[in-house]
């Protein structure tokens, strides 16, 4: 028996200190209402031609938004799809969200243009030297998010962003390199843009984009699919350039996404036929990348910037900071009140409360949560009701030792006794978190997620830790094995 | 110490009847003057709110802000009807509340304000721009939430209780908001406070801690049912409600303390959601205690089951010691 419990308490033992660990390598991840930044909200309308926007849609727009997101220069950043027809694009640290909005409520631009004769040589560098800036940029942003490599497997990050945690921004010199670089690769698209002829084929006359492998290899290509007169827009491009060794630019929102090159058997009378094969060197990522961002740049579908909110990183950080040392010190208070109240139990209850905390940071961070401001709230709130299982197992406790119970039995009916009304109590709950996690809108959902793993994990703490720590003191420490520890004014049995 | 809960259960309602009867008056004055029951914020109207800060280090902070100067500059852009607040130390910050500006409107009233009362610091700057569909599907998510919730929760209950003990914790639970949607109300009129999707994370976690003190007390009950299956349902609804006392008062205090400190020493942002949550959490331990038990033994004795045995309800799964 006392061997049992000795196990159970190096299992918490063993869990405390991996949370620790893992708080200490992993960071939090801190909503844009705590560390400031901006956060967009973009309704993609329909329009006459697309009166119901599918997911297929939904998905094309992403990454035509993630690619403008991308341009910013802004890291960590993330976009994701909200409902039917909303995207969440969320920038950390901008103050200055006036240029983001202006680019992202634009509509997709894309266009098939034939390079310029006699470019071939400029091209080539061209290309070279945004290469070569793309790659600085990388690393100067790498640079920064150096502290915080690891990236939780976060399911609501669905680009590239990074996991932070919110203190190591960007010192100025380094965000002006970023922005001379960021600069740099503006110029060089422009560069690269005035290397091709205008041209008529747009977006509009594209038809449809998709992947497919290709054969028997491991080998990707993407097929386009143009209407009747894109078609024959497309066929005299392809002839023109077949066999020049020129290319043809697509470009989206006028930055060069792909440059096939054209056989030259096309010479003749062009690709006919409204459908084109652009192969090349794709994996199945880079096919879908690509085939994703065609289909995004032929969507017509206007978009618009339906909310902002900016938070001075001051402010965010200021307002968090006042709230949370005095949510501190409320949670010190109860510790001091429980252990004033019930004694020896109330100890070992905080030695759990403490370990619940941890388990539940540690959780958060494992999990990729973002906390915000109501997220925190449930977390508190789970601290409560992990309080109040303790509340009502020492309760119990002492109500049997008053019906003159031993020690051991009372600890043990205690337990047993309590636990019906805890598993109703949560269970409650987290039925409420579920419908609000599916149903409710961004601050709801944070809050329905911290607070359902607070109270998960508050089962665990309450039912296996208290329960451990009071049993081994109870049958492995017999100088504290002591009813008056547990319940004063224990011999007036009948005093309430 | 012993409460006598049924004998005095006349008192207990008339208590719960006049908060609410005031909570609904306040909510009636709110409909009147808003045209909603409570003063609604900018996450459902829309508009967009400015909270801006003078850069100390750039500008003159000799002075406090003169809100005559910023409705001028408001005036100009045909904004005269916006609500200017000056605030924070020594009244170096302004929030300005607007219609829904666009991009144009809010770079250009951003610049007339920098010449008009100095450069402002972008660091403790906040601008919040919600449309008006948002605003409508904010709301409408946050009400479905908190009725699938409720739907939940009855169905639950009454699977692992029965169905009128559910129902009577749903009533106890429409007690709790509107007793806080009543003070909101109240305060809307009174002091201007305005409610945002926070106040709706509010109300749900009050919903969550209502029902949590509503089935521990059911719990009791029921169990006392199970051992005394020939007393009448008005001992056991004391005598349950007495046992769980200390643990309601005890889960009550130790949340109210942690969320008292909130309100007092904490950022403005939390203060009146910890303030929702406190009278949400109080009125949630009150009509557990007061109104749910007595409804319950009420309806059991009228309707003829006041010493019954009531049906063996499901047992926890590891009940084994």
């Amino acid at each position: 028996m006392i061997g049992k419990q000795r196990g159970l308490l190096i299992l918490i033992l063993g869990l405390a200190i991996s949370s620790v660990v893992i708080i200490s390598q992993i960071p939090t991840r801190l909503g844009l209402d705590l560390r400031g930044g901006t956060q967009l909200t973009l309704l993609v309308q329909p329009t006459e031609e697309i009166p119901e926007i599918t997911q297929r849609d939904l998905e094309a727009v992403q990454s035509v938004i993630s690619g403008r997101v991308n341009e910013l220069g802004v890291s960590e950043t993330s976009v994701q799809q909200l409902g039917q027809n909303q995207m969440l694009v969320q920038l950390p640290g901008v103050s200055d969200s006036d240029q983001a909005r202006r680019v992202l409520g634009e509509t997709a631009r894309l266009e098939f243009r034939a390079q310029s004769s006699g470019t071939e040589q400029q091209f080539a560098i061209e290309t070279q030297i945004l290469q070569q800036h793309r790659v600085e940029l990388a690393a100067l942003q790498s640079g920064i998010e150096q502290p915080s490599e690891i990236e939780p497997d976060s399911p609501d990050a669905t680009d590239d962003s990074a996991a932070a945690d919110g203190t190591d921004a960007a010192s100025p010199s380094q965000t002006a390199e970023i922005e001379v670089v960021q600069q740099a690769i503006q110029e060089s698209n422009a560069a690269i843009e005035a290397l091709f002829d205008p041209a008529d084929l747009t977006g509009q006359r594209l038809s449809d984009a998709f992947a497919r492998p290709m054969g028997n290899t491991n080998r990707w290509e993407v097929v386009i699919e143009f209407n009747g007169e894109g078609s024959a827009l497309f066929a005299a491009i392809s002839r023109d350039i077949a066999g020049t060794g020129r290319s043809i630019g697509i470009f989206l929102d006028d930055r060069l996404i792909s440059a096939p090159t054209v056989d030259v058997q096309y010479a003749e009378t062009g690709i006919t036929g409204g459908g084109a094969v652009i192969s090349g060197s794709f994996d199945a990522e880079g096919a879908s990348d690509l085939a994703i961002q065609l289909r995004g740049g032929a969507l017509p579908l206007p978009v618009e910037v339906v909310e902002t909110r900016t938070v001075g990183p001051t402010l965010g950080r200021d307002s968090i900071q006042r709230s949370l040392y005095a949510a501190i010190a409320g949670l010190i208070l109860v510790l001091i009140f429980m252990v004033a109240y019930y004694r020896l139990p109330g100890f070992l209850a905080n030695i759990a409360l403490v370990v619940y905390a941890l388990l539940t940071w540690a959780a958060f961070n494992i999990l990729g949560v973002t906390l915000t401001l109501p997220g925190i709230a449930g977390f508190i709130l789970s601290i409560g009701m992990a309080v109040d299982a303790n509340v009502l197992i020492f309760e119990r406790t002492r109500e049997e030792l008053r019906a003159g119970k031993t020690l051991y039995r009372s600890v043990e009916s205690g337990f047993y006794r309590a636990f019906s009304s805890i598993l109703d109590s949560n269970v409650t709950t987290l039925i409420a978190c579920a419908a609000l996690f599916w149903l409710g809108a961004g601050l709801v959902k944070g809050f329905a997620l911290t607070l359902a793993i607070g109270v998960i994990i508050s089962m665990f703490t309450a039912i296996t830790c208290s329960r451990t720590l009071l049993m081994f003191v109870v049958l492995g420490l017999p100088q504290l094995r002591k009813p008056e520890l547990f319940c004063p004014g224990l011999p007036q049995t009948d005093s309430k | 110490m012993t409460l006598k809960i049924i004998q005095q259960r006349s008192l207990w309602w008339i208590i719960s009847g006049l908060v609410l009867l005031v909570s609904v008056a306040g909510m009636a004055l709110c409909f009147q003057q808003f045209g909603a029951p409570l003063r609604p914020g900018l996450d459902f109207v829309g508009g967009t709110r400015l909270q801006l800060a003078r850069d100390c280090a750039a500008a003159n902070c000799d002075v406090a802000i003169e809100p005559g100067t910023v409705r001028a500059v408001l005036a100009e852009q045909d904004l005269e009807t916006s609500v200017i607040q000056v605030e924070g130390n020594e009244g170096q910050s302004v929030s300005i509340r607007t219609r829904n500006l666009d991009l144009e409107e809010e770079t250009s009233l951003k610049a007339s304000l920098e010449t008009a009362i100095g450069p402002l610091d972008p660091q403790s700057t906040q601008i919040d721009s919600v449309g008006p569909v948002i605003g409508k599907q904010l709301f409408a998510s946050g009400l479905l939430a908190l009725l699938v919730a409720f739907a939940g929760i009855v169905v639950y209950l009454s699977l692992r209780f029965q169905l009128d003990y559910a129902l009577f914790a749903i009533v106890a639970l429409f007690h709790d908001v509107f007793v806080t949607l009543g003070l909101f109300a109240w305060l809307g009129v009174l002091l201007q406070v305005e409610v945002n999707s926070l106040f709706i994370v509010a109300l749900l976690t009050i919903v969550g801690f209502s029902v949590n003190d509503t089935v521990v007390i059911y719990d009791r009950i029921r169990e006392n049912i199970k051992l005394h299956p020939e007393r009448h349902i008005d001992d056991i609804v004391d005598e349950g409600v007495n046992q769980t006392l200390t643990r309601s008062i005890n889960t009550t205090l130790t949340t109210v303390l942690t969320l008292l400190a909130i309100v007092l020493f904490g950022g403005e942002t939390l203060k009146f959601f910890a303030l929702a949550l406190i009278i949400g959490f109080l009125s949630g331990a009150y009509s557990s205690i007061f109104v749910a038990s007595t409804l319950l033994a009420l309806w059991r004795e009228r309707s003829g089951q006041g010493t019954v045995e009531v049906a063996e309800p499901a047992e926890p799964a590891n009940e084994s010691p």
